[in-house]
């Protein structure tokens, strides 16, 4: 093992370099690791990047789109509620139209921050103005396997090892469900909740649908929480809906949204517009499209449920017109500030697009140059919360080592954001006059009481034996190897533990391959 | 021949300021008690002697100058905000107004590396082919000689410049020039570009950056030649790549204020001999490693110190060269991509006018084709990033949206037809050969150098020109030989 710790970001409770891998053993009947506290992105500088009028603009058409065109609610529970609170309900094609003070009205109940509870209260987020806080991507369905390197479908044991990994690293602040637990079926949602909140004191956000697995879900939740009230206090579990484009819900995601959002878990209304196939192929065009999907949902759980905690989130891609490929990153990425001006702009928390490379795999160029700008710029707007690290191929594809090439591109940002502290022991004047013209700092006391703590060692800086400096990616995988044979977070409880089993044998039951 | 694509500049649509008028004024004043208190060596006697003729205070005994406040203040404010560097061809030249950040490529590199991995010392025919291939690349927005022309060892800055100017249109700018007498053959060389004293000074083909030696030294060779730059209007830089825990203290806002001191005595030299001559302000600070020793120019928290130096040169009035790119990456891949993009982000909202670094590998030793068309990749993805956002009523497409309704799709709409084809793609990602193999990136990006080299063949220079040119450099030769065998004149 090297010594003293004196990284930052991934390495802060990672020891790099050298002999890692050979540390395996003593671990797991040792206490438990210490999870490291976090390090979310807390921008000094904020930028607004669209003007207010163009905010307005956008705003605008978002209500034109509701009341004039409509959108999609096959959900009979839901055309209830917003047919008994004003809005225009077209039974037939289950289209509602919103007249723009209805939407206003419905939205002004929603809260501009909440908290997103952890199972250690150290880790809950409490949202608030200037900072964001990352997770890991989601939901890959395959998995580059953390031991043979072969690619495979995604298990439930993947989600277990990201959540430790997760876990391990200050930059994560909560927990998607990196991959699809994929090895059991109908009830993998609440699966991966399983192998996270055992594998992770963070938060996770969930991407369960439908009303059946969202009871369930909320039955776990509120064994974590311990009480049905403590779990509106303190939501150690949130969940993602998504829409579908154009200007439609999803059946399962809206009875799954009314569920949450009723229990008290703050739940995020995601659309993912996607230019010149399910939204207009200008970037304005898809973004008010996506936004008018979001707003529906939002304004139908804030009809059904004033006050319920709910997040807006539009996640933009492209057809490629060369072959009608998905594109995740074109070279324009303004859709990593852009839908969460929006979001503010409503006075809505926003959960942030960043990361998930189209690259195939993790560690190349394309890689490092398409999510490269993201955590700069998702921390000059400011999202809540953000998504997400650790995918290649367009969020599909695990690499045990991606977390960590990405954590290393978060953390550059982290520090390019930071408040630079300019004082008279920063700016060392004294030592300039000591040391002179043509001299030098080395043998300063100056230098080395700070230079311990100037330089924080990224992945690219890692001395290699023989001069120079070791490959990034190799050292990311020393790293994914030594969280894993030495980060045990603190377990659950041995009796919510046991109570989430018989949780998920009684949905497996009732959803499973019998049932 | 062919064409040379119009420049395409970083032209954000929003600027942002990193640091407050506080914490800038509280930096300037540093830089200020330092020149006036401290003071910086400076080896040569006839630019010492310049200094003291207006008003510096020199100990001749140390060689050291020390500028009393107002001094600089007064000199400083002689020095132009914005001015034109000019191209060969005029559509390619510069105005720095702070609309737009031109990013030339990396210079002086040392070798090259070849498609089977093996590596070579670099030519003045490297220079030329580089500089094709920077004619072609919209995101260049002006040339440093990316290597060293090392077949020339006594002149090998003129040499630089002779294989520049015929293969590229845009504004070159030295890094190599030193001294009195090359500096001389390099504005003979840029008037002879220029036609004529005046456009030489309203549209300079040529700009030289000068670095200074941290802590606080100038080198003799590197002042006279900017002095003999400045007379002639060549815009003159200083750069100071300060380095924290070596060259510098070990915390960013000391090493930034000792590196500035540096440049804005040189500055202030130049203001004070050559009023209002073109110049600009490099801070390239680095940061030691503690282990190795060596100067790490992408470590986590030092990229700040760029953005903090392009605030500082705009605080004293003056344009910026500002440090983005720049890798310590051994071959084109994550790394070089991960380590360029913050640097580059955060100096275009900051307003920078210029920045220089695309394309060497290393630390600023290795040149490889594909690694400036990579990097010339992501020059175009901050610049569409950066762009103004269009909420115009045919960007919000509300009329295509009321036809295509909920549930419909866009994939027939003549909007989605017309508007697809101008959305911006990467040329390097998403390929695929024609039996259907992806490709990987960075062999696309060595396949598109290639092609740019096989095909582009940018406006040669007239003959009587380019005759000129070598006539100056046959002539510096003949002299640097001379010297170098004693039989000729000190400088």
């Amino acid at each position: 093992m090297s010594g003293p710790d004196v990284r930052g970001g991934a390495s802060a409770a990672v020891p790099a370099g050298g002999a890692l891998a050979a540390s395996t053993a003593a671990a797991s009947a040792a206490a438990p690791s210490a999870t490291p506290p976090l390090e979310p992105i807390r921008s000094h500088r904020r930028l607004q990047f669209l003007d207010d009028e163009q905010l307005d603009r956008l705003q605008d058409a978002t209500l034109r789109i509701l009341e004039e065109v409509g959108v999609r609610f096959p959900s009979e529970a839901a055309l209830e509620i917003l047919a008994g609170h004003g809005a225009t309900v077209d039974r037939a094609s289950q289209v509602v139209r919103f007249p723009p003070d209805l939407v206003r009205r419905a939205l002004a109940d929603a809260p501009r921050y909440f908290t997103m509870a952890a199972r250690d209260p150290r880790f809950d987020l409490h949202l608030e103005e200037g900072v964001s806080y990352f997770t890991t991507d989601g939901c890959g369905v395959a998995t580059i396997d953390f031991d043979t390197r072969e690619e495979r479908p995604s298990r439930k044991s993947d989600v277990a090892e990201m959540a430790r990994i997760a876990d391990c690293l200050p930059s994560i602040g909560f927990m998607w469900p990196t991959v699809s637990a994929q090895d059991h079926g109908a009830t993998s949602q609440l699966h991966e909740i399983d192998a996270a909140v055992n594998n992770t004191v963070k938060h996770f956000q969930g991407m369960v649908q439908g009303g059946e697995l969202a009871r369930r879900a909320i039955e776990m939740a509120t064994v974590l929480a311990g009480s049905r009230e403590a779990l509106r206090e303190r939501p150690m579990l949130s969940d993602l809906i998504c829409s579908i484009a154009p200007l439609a819900h999803d059946h399962d995601g809206l009875e799954a949204a009314l569920a949450f959002a009723e229990a008290g878990i703050p739940v995020g209304l995601l659309a993912m517009p996607t230019l010149g196939t399910t939204a207009p192929a200008t970037s304005a065009g898809a973004l008010v499209v996506g936004d008018a999907e979001v707003i529906s949902g939002i304004v139908l759980l804030q009809l059904a449920f004033p006050g319920a905690p709910v997040f807006h989130s539009i996640m933009k891609a492209w057809a490629d017109p060369r072959n009608g490929n998905y594109v995740g990153y074109a070279l324009d990425s303004r859709a990593r500030y852009a839908p969460v001006e929006m979001a503010h702009h409503w006075g809505l928390p926003s959960l942030g697009a960043c990361f998930g490379t189209d690259s195939p795999a993790a560690g190349t160029w394309q890689a490092g140059v398409e999510v490269a700008l993201d955590p700069l710029l998702g921390g000059l707007a400011s999202p809540e919360i953000v998504t997400g690290m650790g995918l290649a191929r367009t969020y599909t594809l695990l690499y045990p080592e991606a977390i960590i090439l990405d954590d290393d591109v978060y953390q550059r940002a982290r520090h390019a954001l930071l408040a630079e502290e300019i004082s008279d022991e920063t700016l060392a004047l004294d030592v300039i006059a000591d040391v002179g013209p043509g001299g030098h700092f080395l043998a300063e006391t100056h230098t080395r009481t700070h230079m311990r703590t100037s330089l924080k060692r990224g992945l690219t800086h890692e001395p290699a034996p023989g001069g120079g400096y070791r490959d990034p990616g190799e050292v990311a995988r020393e790293r994914v190897a030594w969280i894993r044979a030495n980060h045990h977070p603190e377990p659950l409880e041995p009796a919510k533990a046991a109570e989430l089993t018989r949780i998920l044998a009684a949905a497996d039951r009732e959803h499973g391959p019998g049932a | 021949m062919s064409a040379t694509p119009s420049l395409r500049p970083i032209r954000p649509a929003r600027h942002a300021r990193f640091l407050d008028d506080g914490q800038l004024a509280d930096l300037r004043a540093a830089s200020l008690e330092i020149l006036e208190e401290v003071g910086v060596h400076c080896p040569s006697k006839a630019v010492r002697d310049l200094y003291a003729e207006h008003g510096a205070l020199v100990d001749e005994a140390r060689e050291v100058v020390r500028l009393p406040a107002d001094l600089v203040v007064r000199a400083m404010a002689r020095a132009p905000r914005g001015y034109v560097m000019g191209a060969r061809d005029p559509s390619f030249d510069l105005v720095l107004d702070g609309t737009a950040l031109y990013v030339a490529t990396d210079g002086c590199g040392i070798q090259v590396l070849e498609p089977d991995g093996s590596r070579r010392p670099s030519t003045a025919t490297d220079v030329a082919t580089a500089a094709r291939l920077a004619d072609a690349l919209p995101a260049v927005g002006f040339y440093w000689p990316m290597l060293s022309a090392q077949d020339h060892p006594l002149t090998a800055p003129l040499h630089e410049l002779l294989a520049s100017y015929p293969n590229t249109v845009k504004h070159v700018q030295t890094e190599t020039v030193m001294g009195a007498r090359p500096a001389r053959y390099a504005v003979e060389m840029a008037r002879v570009l220029a036609g004529d004293d005046a456009t030489l000074r309203a549209r300079p083909p040529l700009s030289a950056l000068i670095c200074t030696i941290a802590p606080l030294a100038q080198d003799d060779e590197g002042m006279e030649g900017a002095l003999v730059l400045a007379e002639a209007g060549i815009p003159v830089g200083f750069m100071s790549m300060a380095t924290a825990g070596s060259t510098g203290p070990a915390t960013i806002p000391g090493t930034v204020v000792a590196g500035d001191a540096e440049i804005v005595a040189a500055l202030t030299l130049v203001q004070l001999v050559h009023p209002g001559a073109p110049v600009f302000h490099s801070l390239m600070t680095g940061m030691m490693d503690p282990r190795t020793g060596a100067y790490l120019a992408t470590s986590r928290e030092g990229e700040i110190a760029y953005v903090v130096g392009v605030e500082l040169a705009h605080a004293w009035g003056v344009p910026t060269l500002a440090g983005v790119y720049g890798t310590d990456a051994r071959t084109p891949g994550w790394q070089a991509a991960a380590e360029a993009a913050v640097a580059l982000t955060l100096c275009a909202l900051a307003g920078a006018e210029t920045g220089s670094g695309m394309g060497l590998l290393e630390s600023c030793t290795l040149f490889t084709p594909e690694q400036l068309v990579l990097d010339a990749d992501l020059h175009e993805r901050v610049r569409c990033t950066l762009a103004a956002f269009d909420t115009s009523r045919e960007a919000l497409a509300l009329d295509v949206i009321r036809t295509v309704g909920p549930k419909g799709h866009y994939l027939y709409e003549r909007h989605t037809r017309d508007e697809l084809r101008r959305r911006r793609f990467s040329s390097l990602t998403g390929q695929v050969t024609p039996d259907g193999i992806p490709v990987e990136p960075v062999d696309a990006a060595r396949a598109e150098a290639a092609r740019i080299l096989a095909e582009h063949h940018p406006e040669p220079l007239d003959d009587a020109r380019a005759r000129e040119l070598a006539r100056i450099v046959a002539a510096a030769d003949r002299e640097a030989e001379a010297v170098a065998l004693g039989v000729g004149v000190g400088r």
